[in-house]
């Protein structure tokens, strides 16, 4: 029998195969056995509702998915009401991820979360005029609003770091130093798609955020380069397709992973991921996720 | 019903117009579907990475089918497929509707397909419908066959499908209206039916989507009430509800 179980800090997950933010939905627990996952991270919001970005918010790219949403959410009374009551119903833990415009935001929203595994910070998204990547991507301001957050909060804080950051491993370390208890490595990468017929960039804000295959070996870098720098665990994340994608993200040093946009083109691809990683821990002689890098 | 997501093999790929109807067999799906309803089509490969909506041309007792326009590098992939090919499908989606016994269905080019699916719904009515050249024009003795009186026009006979709509504009009165078209098409219409104060109308709308399960929020369109998700609160919105800017 394969233990698959992994503990990020005080977080304990039975397998490391997590849902990311931003990628799904209630409608897929008709696709997906969420019981069978190491956990879910909700989609992120913010302390109040806002009605994201005006169309179009999405294209492809080749192997990949570009996105200017603009984090959509109908903010945190409608989270504590209405999302959080169902997403305790999946019999998965539940990572909340939050997102605010200002310390003072992030830090009343962290103190209002309690009964979930943890809280993951997001101040890496590319598609927000305030916050997101804006934060990101400056160590001090990372720093500051971990410490904030961890303040607020018994709960494990995650620091969802942005690829877009002029050094990675600064802003992980000012995530550590900041009190986290984990980072996530990363978010999706600032790009540009321009519409040929109109002559001029698809979307609104100009840029959108790059996810999916294409990133991989950008993002798995990220985790490489955060592990040997920062002694803080690392959930990797980016264009994790199959079981093989998984396997080079632990291997880099990631403690566990999160699935994103593979559930557009597959909703079946978490558990198939999940099959697949335990048959090839068990053909390779490996009875827990530490063997997996032993040489 | 809740949607399924299965690996359907091809049954069918044929030259229907200047389009292709690809057709698969899946009791499951045609046993569910209902009017209002879409699929999302998968090509087994990273590249291209997303699926496509698709609704309803045809729905049958063992078999469905959708009509595939090229337009880009997907739906070029998609409209080559062969007897047999292997395509994941996620479906039914969408908020259904129940069409009126009889009604008035606007289509123009490709957006012949979803009326068409919901004419079988209907026992008539009247359909206006617009492409850009003749030979373009399909199914329409099979809308005759449905109940339904014909009107057409293309581009390069005589003018544009809001053309005859503003002309037979009397036609309409006390219809309900379904119109599936380009964005441009339907803003027209939106505004012929405003002057001739006919408010019962509802309009297909696409737009560009990830999943279909309304996680990745990407299909939003602007409505008096903000944004709403054509995968999960559309495909079909009353005409007035929605902004077409």
């Amino acid at each position: 029998m394969v233990d698959l179980r992994v503990k990020i800090g005080s977080i304990e997950l039975q397998n490391p195969v997590l849902l990311a933010s931003g990628v799904w939905d209630f409608p897929y627990t008709k696709m997906i056995d969420f019981k069978r996952l190491g956990g879910v991270v909700c989609k992120g919001f913010s302390l109040f509702p806002k009605e994201g970005n005006p169309p179009p918010r999405i294209t492809e790219t080749p192997c990949g998915v570009i996105n200017s949403i603009g984090l959509e959410n109908k903010g945190l009374e409608n989270f504590e009401t209405e999302i959080l009551p169902e997403a305790k119903k999946l019999g998965t833990p539940i990572i909340v991820n939050i997102f605010g415009e200002s310390i003072e935001e992030f830090k009343e929203i962290a103190s209002k979360i309690n009964g979930v595994a943890g809280i993951e910070v997001n101040i890496s998204c590319p598609n927000v005029n305030r916050g997101g990547e804006s934060f990101g991507g400056d160590p001090k301001t990372v720093f500051s609003i971990t410490k904030a957050v961890c303040e607020e909060t018994e709960l494990p804080v995650i620091v969802k770091l942005t690829p877009n950051a002029a050094n990675i491993e600064e802003t992980a370390e000012a995530a550590r130093e900041g009190g986290a208890t984990a980072v996530t490595a990363s978010n999706t990468f600032s790009g540009l798609v321009i519409d040929i017929d109109r002559k001029e960039p698809l979307f609104k804000r100009v840029t959108g955020g790059l996810s999916g295959p294409a990133i991989k070996p950008l993002a798995l870098y990220n985790v490489y380069k955060i592990k040997n720098a920062v002694d803080i665990p690392i959930i990797g994340s980016g264009g994790i397709a199959d079981y093989r994608d998984v396997l080079e993200y632990l291997i880099a040093g990631a403690a566990a992973v999160q699935l994103g946009s593979i559930i557009f083109n597959n909703p079946l691809a978490p558990i198939e991921i999940l099959d697949n990683l335990k048959y090839w821990l068990k053909e390779n002689g490996c009875k827990n996720l530490k063997d997996i890098s032993k040489k | 019903m809740d949607p399924t997501f299965r690996i359907l093999p091809v049954l069918e790929n044929k030259k229907l117009g200047p389009y292709y109807k690809i057709t698969f067999e899946d009791k499951q799906i045609c046993k569910y579907a209902e009017c209002g309803n879409f699929v999302m089509m998968g090509l087994q490969a990273l590249d291209p990475y997303l699926p496509r909506p698709f609704s309803f041309m045809e729905v049958n007792e063992g078999s469905f089918s959708i009509l595939v326009k090229v337009k880009g590098k997907g739906t070029e992939i998609l409209s080559k497929v062969r007897k047999g090919d292997q395509i994941k499908v996620l479906g039914p989606l969408g908020k259904t509707f129940c069409p009126p016994e009889e009604g008035v269905l606007i289509a123009g080019g490709i957006g012949i397909a979803p009326v068409y699916y919901q004419a079988g719904w209907m026992k008539g009515g009247i359909l206006f419908y617009g492409a850009k050249r003749e030979k373009d024009l399909i199914l329409i003795r099979e809308f005759g066959k449905k109940g339904f009186k014909v009107r057409t026009i293309t581009e390069e006979n005589g003018g544009l499908v809001t053309d005859i709509v503003k002309k037979y504009a009397h036609e309409l009165n006390g219809k309900q209206i379904f119109i599936c078209g380009a964005i441009e098409m339907t803003r027209r219409i939106k505004s012929i039916l405003s002057e001739e104060q006919i408010d019962k109308a509802y309009a297909y709308i696409e737009k560009r989507m990830g999943c279909g399960l309304s996680g990745c929020k990407s299909c939003a369109v602007n409505t008096l009430e903000g944004y709403k998700l054509v995968c999960k609160e559309g495909p079909v919105f009353p005409l007035k509800e929605v902004e077409l800017g």
